[in-house]
């Protein structure tokens, strides 16, 4: 059976500057999976790369349910089951949530959920209110958070990226979207959530804990390395990554 | 008025083609022959009647090349009034006042109801339309001066819009400049503000080879306030140009301006924006914003804010903005799911439709999103942006 997400020797380069250096990453269905790493590891770069986004020079392999994603522009790996939460979502002037979700279905005619799982995602996350306003405009961390778990709810996607989701929030924030994580537990999508910190794993379980330094996995294992690092710190694996 | 009239033609004589290099008509492409002598002596035969804005309802007074032809719809001369809003004295004021057969009256009962001018281009002759509108003090209007053409004719058109709104007045007005693109209008505006008096004005630029709309709005009485938007596409060879001046001359009065534009293929869209402050504007708060999107690599915006300030207690802003479609966004967008052209798209509907929105008529707001996206999406689908 094939894994939400796998990703094998996955470099990527920025001019001379290489950021990712051959990395591995086999995510399940139905499981959560944290990456951890100290800034400047490659996390944020790992999750553009999977993206598509076209600032990169990239090489290795990468697939969604067994389909091959690195040749696909950005839609097409959206449309292909990949979702990313973003760590700073952009501004839509002028384009309400209730427009985005719109061209979203609109953009994927095969798939006629769309409807039911937005009215299904407002419920659950509380939206109505937010559906009218313009894309990301005014909200505050915490409700831009929200927002962006409401999309990943209409888009229903067989993985989610879930990038630096508890930054820049307030303690009972981090409780809320460590809640909406575990709540998007299912059978049929992996998570990814990309984290500095270890504290939102004390409100969520991770089925396995990866750390990333110097732009690969360099330790995975379960929920003692989150200890061991609140205890450590990264050095130890920055120490040995340079050697 | 007679004498006006006559003197005007007689100095007419004497005037030629402004020059570009004159501040006032910079960017512009004057290198035609205004053919004031083709000004047609009766109206041509009228476009079919303005069903086009859907769910609008009120009043429609048509002029047909200049000439009032409604039935019950005064001029101002035939009322013994004379319009001395406008001072120019270039080539194309000095050629309306000679030439114009009457700026259509809009006031009293008629401004009971919503009001629609429907103003209709039928041939390629000259001609001058007028509307001056006088909203009493204490009263509310509503009016909208649709600019069309009615055939493909080029033509040169020297469109003339005042209006004054007495003291505890409202006058809400919308412009839609939706001639062909073979029509050069010069397009003149003039608004006199009462004390406690405020404007809305909302322009949608969509037509015209050459689309000229300058715009004075004096702030006479204390306390008067105007709105003034603007939503304005260009395409193909389109020289689109407003020249909005806000004259604050009364005290604690207010003026925002803020106006966005798009320009695809070889078009050239210039705002002129200028906040002048006399000295006994004091307390006045003014506001101006542009914001431009560059659709192709042939196309260009110029964007001028200025301000003159005499007094020294008021509070004054600007912005302006030249630029492509965000990058970030199409990003954002497409990370959603959305395809390329579906990203751009909503991008640049949701560009206009911070001043669309902002249309009080939710009819003629319909229309006007539906026009300007529609530019936009016909740029797209046939590869031009």
């Amino acid at each position: 059976m094939s894994n939400a997400l796998e990703v094998r020797d996955l470099k990527a380069s920025i001019g001379d500057l290489e950021i990712l250096r051959g990395l591995d990453l086999t995510v399940p269905f139905g499981e959560v999976h944290a990456l951890m790493g100290p800034n400047g590891s490659g996390k944020s770069t790992l999750s553009h790369v999977l993206m598509g986004k076209t600032d990169y020079t990239v090489s290795g392999s990468a697939s969604i349910d067994g389909v091959d994603i690195m040749g696909m522009t950005v839609d097409e790996r959206a449309r292909a089951g990949l979702f990313e939460t973003f760590q700073y979502p952009t501004n839509v002037p002028g384009v309400t949530l209730d427009d985005l979700t719109a061209e979203m279905a609109a953009s994927n005619p095969s798939d006629n959920g769309y409807e039911e799982r937005t009215a299904a995602a407002s419920t659950r996350l509380n939206m109505d209110r937010f559906r009218g306003r313009a894309v990301n405009i005014g909200l505050s961390g915490g409700e831009k958070k929200r927002s962006e778990m409401y999309l990943l709810g209409v888009a229903n996607p067989k993985i989610a990226i879930l990038d630096e989701i508890d930054s820049g929030l307030d303690i009972d924030a981090v409780r809320e979207v460590a809640d909406m994580v575990e709540s998007l537990r299912s059978s049929e999508l992996g998570i990814v959530v990309i984290t500095h910190y270890n504290r939102i794993l004390k409100y969520m379980s991770a089925d396995r804990i990866h750390v990333m330094v110097g732009g690969r996995i360099v330790k995975s294992g379960g929920a003692e390395i989150a200890e061991e690092l609140e205890a450590k710190g990264y050095t130890e694996y920055q120490v040995a990554a340079v050697g | 008025m007679a004498s006006r009239r006559s003197d005007a033609a007689d100095r007419l004589a004497g005037l030629g083609m402004p020059s570009e290099r004159e501040e006032i008509w910079r960017y512009l492409d004057l290198d035609f022959d205004p053919a004031f002598a083709s000004a047609p002596s009766a109206p041509g035969d009228a476009g079919a009647p303005d069903s086009v804005i859907d769910g609008w309802e009120g009043t429609v007074v048509t002029i047909v090349d200049g000439f009032v032809t409604t039935p019950g719809v005064s001029t101002v001369a035939e009322v013994g009034e004379e319009l001395t809003m406008v001072n120019d004295e270039h080539l194309f004021a000095t050629a309306f006042t000679a030439y114009a057969p009457g700026a259509a009256l809009i006031a009293g009962d008629l401004l009971a109801d919503h009001v629609l001018i429907d103003v209709q281009v039928t041939s390629s002759a000259t001609t001058f339309p007028g509307v001056h509108v006088d909203v009493a003090s204490g009263s509310d209007a509503t009016v909208i001066v649709r600019l069309r053409s009615t055939t493909d004719a080029p033509a040169t058109v020297v469109p003339t819009i005042t209006a004054t709104v007495g003291d505890n007045a409202r006058l809400t007005l919308t412009i839609i400049q939706d001639w062909n693109y073979q029509t050069r209008s010069i397009g003149r505006g003039v608004v006199e503000l009462g004390r406690d008096a405020s404007l809305t004005l909302s322009e949608i630029g969509l037509g015209a080879k050459l689309g000229r709309l300058h715009l004075d709005v004096n702030f006479l009485g204390d306390g008067s306030t105007a709105k003034v938007y603007g939503a304005y596409f260009g395409e193909e060879s389109q020289t689109l140009d407003y020249r909005y001046f806000m004259n604050h001359i009364g005290m604690h009065t207010r003026s925002d301006m803020f106006l966005k534009g798009a320009v695809a293929d070889d078009a050239l869209s210039v705002f002129t924006g200028m906040i002048r402050i006399e000295k006994s504007g004091q307390k006045t708060e003014a506001f101006q914003t542009n914001r431009n999107l560059i659709l192709s690599s042939g196309a260009s915006a110029q964007s001028v804010p200025n301000l003159e300030i005499l007094a020294n207690d008021v509070k004054c802003g600007h912005g302006s903005t030249v630029g492509p479609l965000d990058k970030d966004q199409r990003y954002y967008l497409m990370s959603r799911g959305l395809t390329s052209e579906r990203a751009d798209r909503l991008q640049v509907r949701g560009f206009f439709e911070e001043v669309v929105e902002q249309i009080p008529d939710k009819a003629i707001a319909a229309w006007a999103r539906e026009r300007i996206n529609g530019k936009y999406v016909s740029a797209q689908e046939e590869g031009r942006v």
